[in-house]
């Protein structure tokens, strides 16, 4: 529970740092999400229900923030990306077992890849609201260009995480000796 | 799966049915009302972001600083050169200004505001402003620097405003052309990488033949943005199928806002 409240601060404090992390104009302005790197490492080490809220939480504040709101329309409904947020974190509790037995690699990419998908999805949506889909060098960019920095970051964030769980006795410690822990969560 | 991942989906599912029935006028006020809890932290991280960034600007070898001395003292010369030269321009330009009554047709309340945090998305192009509707400041009102337009107010706090910057795809201007009777809309790319975006200037005619380096003024058309505010230069143009397009520079730097002033109305 100490770990869900630290993980809630964490996403709230990532997502104030990612307003001044300007896009990297080297990578045709692709950007760094932090949030989602946090949430899919809650997505493996918290059960089920607080993924749930830690997900709420996150797509709650992107919505809160992103929601373009156009004379009498909105054109991302406030809950899309609770949804989006929802779906690829149960999608990453699933693969939790072999974040316990220690395989974080997996997790790594698969940070990546679900981040990758929130931006895919959000282009999407508004390509779908706007009534015309294309997709150029600088909008592939701009979908894989914040999965691939997910990944490299992944390692690190994983690492502190794994410390801060370990710090506040989170039992879905990735290490062999909480696995009886994970067993023995009701 | 067990009891209590069931309630939490059903949950959830509730609260997901709940936010996405929303209107505008309801997400408005969710997120003006987020904002208001944000500002704070937008604020001080703002703060702490010029701060970060005068250290790291600041910071400078010996070499470049004797460097820098030597260019200051030929521009210092320079400069009182001018100087004089700048008064006599300054004197006329005054007295032009007392014979246009400039003041009088110049014509906007402007309200100051300070650009305190960039739209963290992908997808959408935006700033938050540390100004209000307890300055005044409405949703659909022209935000403006002294160099052209800059966008239009979109969700409005209390002491915070997102301004829908014009190089978003929603954000459309309507223009007109200087030396041409042309009009046609203005908008953003949806996907742009480059630091500076370029505008589109759509629905010309296919006779339009404009020239590059043309200027592109608001019209006035449209209610929000009053007309003859500068919105940018012409870089390209060409002829489609049944119409013509125009590439525009935009005339402020939108990578690099700092002050902005909100149009509140006429004076």
């Amino acid at each position: 529970m100490i770990f869900f409240v630290v993980l809630l601060i964490l996403t709230f404090l990532a997502q104030i740092v990612e307003f001044f992390i300007p896009p990297l104009d080297w990578m045709y302005d692709a950007r760094i999400y932090i949030v989602p790197v946090i949430v899919f490492y809650g997505a493996m080490s918290l059960p089920f229900p607080a993924v749930m809220g830690l997900a709420f939480f996150a797509g709650f504040m992107l919505d809160a923030l992103t929601a373009q709101v156009l004379g009498n329309r909105v054109e991302i409904s406030v809950g899309w990306s609770i949804l989006l947020y929802a779906v690829l974190a149960a999608i990453m509790h699933g693969l939790r077992p072999l974040f316990i037995k220690g395989r974080w690699e997996v997790h790594c990419i698969m940070s990546g890849v679900c981040t990758s998908a929130i931006v895919l999805a959000q282009y999407l949506m508004i390509s779908f609201r706007r009534g015309s889909l294309f997709f150029n060098r600088e909008a592939w960019w701009q979908i894989a260009g914040p999965g691939i920095i997910a990944i490299l970051i992944a390692p690190l964030a994983f690492w502190i995480l794994h410390w801060l769980a370990g710090l506040t006795r989170n039992p879905y410690r990735p290490d062999r000796d909480a696995y009886d822990a994970y067993d023995a969560y009701p | 799966m067990n009891r209590t991942s069931i309630i939490t989906l059903v949950v959830l599912g509730a609260i997901l049915v709940y936010f996405l029935t929303f209107g505008a006028e309801g997400t408005r006020k969710l997120q003006a009302g987020f904002y208001r809890v944000m500002s704070p932290f937008l604020s001080s991280g703002s703060g702490i972001k010029k701060q970060l960034t005068s250290v790291s600007t600041g910071l400078q070898t010996l070499e470049e600083l004797e460097k820098d001395n030597a260019s200051l003292k030929v521009e210092n010369r320079s400069l009182k050169a001018t100087n004089q030269a700048l008064r006599d321009v300054e004197h006329e330009v005054n007295r032009l200004r007392r014979a246009l009554a400039y003041r009088e047709r110049a014509l906007f309340r402007l309200v100051p505001a300070e650009v305190i945090a960039r739209d963290s998305s992908t997808w959408w192009r935006t700033i938050s402003i540390n100004r209000g509707k307890a300055d005044g400041i409405e949703p659909d009102q022209a935000v403006v620097t002294d160099e052209g337009v800059v966008g239009k107010t979109a969700t409005v706090g209390d002491n915070i405003t997102i301004v829908l910057l014009i190089s978003d795809e929603n954000c459309k201007v309507a223009c007109s052309i200087e030396g041409s009777r042309e009009q046609g809309i203005v908008s953003g790319e949806r996907v742009t990488g480059s630091i500076t975006p370029m505008l589109d200037l759509n629905f010309l005619s296919k006779q339009a033949n404009l020239n590059p380096s043309a200027k592109v003024y608001t019209s006035g058309v449209g209610g929000v943005f009053p007309s003859g505010l500068l919105v940018g230069t012409i870089q390209s143009f060409r002829v489609r199928e049944l119409d013509s397009q125009a590439r525009v520079t935009p005339a402020v730097d939108l990578s690099h806002l700092e002050d902005v002033f909100v149009v509140t109305g006429r004076k």
